[in-house]
């Protein structure tokens, strides 16, 4: 029997390579292509998902550690694209070429997972391995905040 | 959807009609565009193309390339704006590469100066049609109607009727001559905060960018590019790489010796990118590197530095420099230098192609689908109108895309192998396989009198030229090329600009801002250490400069830099910095370039080595705004690639071969260096130009005018903290 992961609440049998990077594994077999090539390396963070909910960088993260792993990419991030780190992405117009703000709202939105209302500075660390060539830093941060904030409401 | 032959004098035409639909195609005179310098052709027409569906639905196509700076949701909204369409019922497509788009090829920061007019008449003429549509309905005068929002309504009865009730009956009805356009202070979406059309589309992960493209039967490939420009393939054993499973073919990409063909390579295909990029590190390559295998860019630099230390080669020459220099109170002197750069957009070159007996199409992240075609066309001896290309959403171009080269080797791969082929660029390869920005020096002496007036300005440049991409042998930048420094809007009696040697070891091509960056940065760089020796306060001094020109065609453009050097001395508390902790310092530019004026106010905080940008206060005048944040972006973005070129990005050639490969050893700029930046419009009735580029410019030398008033040191070398690759 081949072994499975979870993507975005559903089943995928591993029938690749275990060496496979999850960001081929999902890019090439699957064809969600949300999930974005950056560097290869670890270096860029385009290539974020989350794994049990955690931000992983899938350029270099093999299938074969995933396997009966929960996995969401940003297809899956919330139902109705309304999640609230996507609204207050829509609300800042924070997106220029938009390549690197799959990874930058996954990482995101992991780092609200645990840190309801982050400081400047820990969303400057948290959002440090991310890199936005167009530079959309200072809309990404007000996005951020503003998305804790209604998150807090929201409890 | 087919188009006929357009007439010079007419202005549009409707077409072929498929669905009941009204189909424009709008065409302007191409003698239109030649009077604005734009086209060279007098006889190419100019077309903009809207849909509109009999349900309403409205379809513009952006024939601009889209890498994230906005034109498919600027340009379509003007043509919105002027058809009174409801810019909800709005689909924006980006055009296939065709020539009844017009020029496609965006760089230059050109598109909004060249096709704002032509969209806004586009929009003008559909809303002449629809209301003459409605007037023949209720058989009353088409000055008794009038268009909004979707709808033609009647003045005398206050009836309505939808645009998609009139679709059809608008196809039909004459063309205007001389479509009326609207007022200013009348504009719905033109000149406001418009957000984009497909920021939607990006936060869900659904925008469809070059790299993302499928189609059936499609395969993959990875390339390795010969690390030398000019080398060649010695050998390759294909053995280790051909035996992974997946694996299907290697192909060898000899060099194709054309301004934007491949540099050479080895590529190899498989079922899946992992597997090609695996395999490509199995090859056992050779390569015979040439004549440049002994480029070293830090020899190089020092090269350049000699070549414009000594007397160069004329460019262009005012007044007399020697007799100001023998009069002079002052001389100061000083040399900048700049490294090569390389765009690095987050999305690598990628591109789909498929070459079959009979066509060949393409999907690519591009900035000119037409290269493209003239560069297939040549490759696979076809004719260039035979090449389909669809135009896909760049991830990040900023100049590197407009060159094929990589959609060139899809092409190689995938008539070699028959199949559709996607072939993405490992970071690797994109950065040691540039068309990268010049490595630079330039040389200034200038003269001051008793006064601090400047009398006198030698400017020497030496740079290998993006000239030298399309002739190798140039030995210099021509006096064309020095045309910015000729004209900069400083006045200055007495000026020579000098041409430096600077042979090209690699392939040079635009990066965003291009010339301007270190131009922009020895000018205003310079004017600060002037000032400094001239023992004057930098904005008065460079006022100064600029008061100083007597140039009659030029007053217009000095006044507008001095205003917005005045407004952001004025946002930055330029006048109190006096009151800044110790170790803070505002520093102040303006360039003018690509037709447009960026200004600069950059406040740091110096500790030892350690450089903090603050905030920075930007003023921009590029005539008529279009969308306020859209040049907002625009001004954000052009803040942190020029701290990225500024402080840390460098290619560094040793032995003829990039060194830098990844991220990590091209710091760009991340989060935490991101000042507060505020963005300050100016807002005219001049005509539009564009902002992709000139903010990039006057950022290096705010900044390093900072850290001299802040720390007392200057740095007059880009990057000004190299990392040790
Ligand atoms: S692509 Fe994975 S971190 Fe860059
Ligand atoms: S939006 Fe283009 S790289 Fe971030």
């Amino acid at each position: 029997m081949k072994q499975s992961m979870m993507i975005n609440g559903k089943e995928h049998k591993i029938d690749v390579d275990g060496d496979m990077p999850l960001l081929w594994f999902l890019r090439d077999r699957l064809e969600f292509t949300g999930t974005k090539f950056g560097c290869g390396s670890g270096l860029c963070g385009a290539c974020t998902v989350h794994v049990n909910g955690q931000a992983v960088r899938s350029c270099v993260t093999s299938v074969s550690n995933l396997v009966d792993k929960e996995i969401t990419t940003i297809e899956g991030l919330s139902e109705h694209g309304d999640h609230p780190l996507q609204k207050a992405w829509l609300n800042n117009n924070v997106p220029q070429c938009g390549y690197c703000q799959a990874g930058q709202i996954m990482n995101a939105a992991s780092l609200l997972a645990v840190n309801a209302s982050p400081s400047e500075d820990e969303i400057d660390t948290a959002m440090q391995g991310n890199i936005c060539r167009c530079g959309t830093y200072q809309r990404i941060k007000k996005a951020i905040v503003e998305a804790a904030d209604t998150l807090s409401k929201e409890v | 959807m087919s188009i006929s032959t357009l007439s010079r004098r007419n202005f549009l035409k409707t077409a072929g009609v498929a669905t009941g639909g009204l189909v424009l195609s709008v065409a302007l005179p191409g003698n239109a565009l030649a009077e604005k310098g734009i086209m060279k052709d007098a006889n190419t027409t100019l077309n903009a193309f809207i849909h509109l569906d009999d349900n309403g639905d409205t379809t513009i196509y952006c024939g601009r390339c889209e890498m994230g700076q906005g034109i498919s949701t600027a340009l379509p909204s003007a043509v919105a704006d002027e058809m009174e369409a409801d810019w909800q019922r709005v689909t924006v497509k980006q055009a296939d590469g065709d020539e009844k788009f017009g020029p496609q090829a965006t760089g230059g920061s050109a598109s909004i100066r060249v096709m704002f007019q032509p969209m806004r008449e586009a929009g003008a003429t559909a809303k002449a049609m629809l209301i003459a549509a409605a007037a023949k309905v209720w058989k009353t005068s088409a000055e008794n109607c009038y268009a909004e929002k979707h709808f033609v309504f009647n003045k005398i009865n206050q009836q309505k009727l939808g645009y998609g009730e009139l679709a059809s009956i608008a196809a039909n009805m004459p063309i205007p001559e001389k479509p009326i356009l609207k007022k200013k202070k009348d504009f719905n979406y033109i000149g406001t905060d418009l957000p984009r059309h497909d920021q939607g589309e990006v936060v869900v992960g659904k925008r469809v960018y070059g790299v993302d493209t499928k189609v059936p039967g499609l395969k993959y490939a990875a390339i390795i590019h010969c690390p030398v420009l000019g080398g060649s393939l010695k050998s390759v054993d294909k053995a280790d790489a051909l035996n992974m499973k997946g694996v299907s073919n290697v192909v060898v990409i000899p060099r194709f010796d054309i301004p934007f063909g491949s540099i050479g390579g080895v590529a190899v295909v498989a079922d899946n990118s992992w597997t090609a990029q695996q395999a490509v590190k199995k090859l056992k390559i050779e390569w015979n590197l040439g004549d440049n295998a002994s480029y070293d860019t830090q020899a190089y630099k020092k090269q350049l530095v000699a070549n414009v230390e000594k007397p160069a080669t004329l460019a262009a020459e005012r007044g007399n420099i020697e007799s100001a220099f023998n009069a002079a109170k002052h001389k100061v002197s000083a040399t900048y230098t700049g490294g090569h750069l390389s765009h690095a957009p987050m999305e690598p070159n990628a591109s789909v192609v498929w070459v079959q007996k009979n066509s060949c199409e393409v999907w690519a992240s591009t900035q000119s689908p037409a290269d493209i075609q003239k560069v297939l066309g040549q490759y696979l001896k076809r004719e260039p109108k035979d090449i389909v290309v669809h135009v896909a959403m760049a991830g990040g171009a900023f100049g590197r895309k407009f060159k094929c080269d990589y959609v060139h080797e899809a092409a190689v791969i995938s008539q070699e192998t028959g199949a559709p082929i996607q072939l993405i660029w490992s970071r690797e390869e994109d950065m040691r396989t540039g068309y990268y920005h010049s490595i630079n020096a330039q040389h200034i002496e200038a003269s001051m009198d008793e006064n601090g007036k400047v009398t006198g300005w030698l400017h020497r440049a030496a740079f290998p030229s993006i000239g030298t991409l399309f002739n190798p042998s140039l030995v210099r930048s021509s006096a064309q090329t020095l045309g910015d420094i000729t004209n900069h809007l400083f006045g200055i009696e007495n000026f020579r600009a000098e041409s430096g040697d600077a042979k090209a070891h690699t392939r040079i091509g635009w990066y965003r801002a291009v010339y301007a960056i270190f131009y922009g940065f020895a000018f205003s760089t310079f004017a600060d250490e002037l000032a400094h020796k001239a023992k004057k306060d930098s904005l008065t001094f460079v006022t100064q400069l600029f008061d100083n020109n007597k140039n009659k065609d030029q007053q217009e453009q000095v006044q507008r830099a001095k205003k917005l050097l005045a407004t952001v001395a004025k946002k930055s508390a330029w006048h109190q910095r006096a009151k800044l902790p110790k170790g803070q310092g505002i520093g102040l530019a303006v360039h003018y370039s690509f037709q447009s004026f960026v200004a600069m106010a950059v406040h740091v905080e110096v500790n030892g080595d350690d450089i903090k940008v603050l905030h920075v206060d930007c003023a921009i005048d590029c005539g008529q705004i279009l969308n306020t944040d859209g040049a907002t972006a625009q001004m954000e973005g052009a803040v942190v690639m020029g701290m990225s070129l500024a402080l840390s990005t460098e290619i560094t050639f040793r032995e003829g071969a990039v060194v830098n490969s990844n991220f990590h050893n091209y710091p760009v700029m991340r989060i935490s260096d991101m000042p507060n930046v505020r963005v300050h419009i100016t807002d005219s009735d001049e005509s539009p130009t564009g902002l992709g580029e000139p903010g990039v410019a006057p950022f290096a030398p705010a900044l390093s005018n900072a850290v001299f008033a802040a720390s007392g040191k200057r740095y007059r070398d880009l990057p000004f903290k190299p990392m040790a690759v």
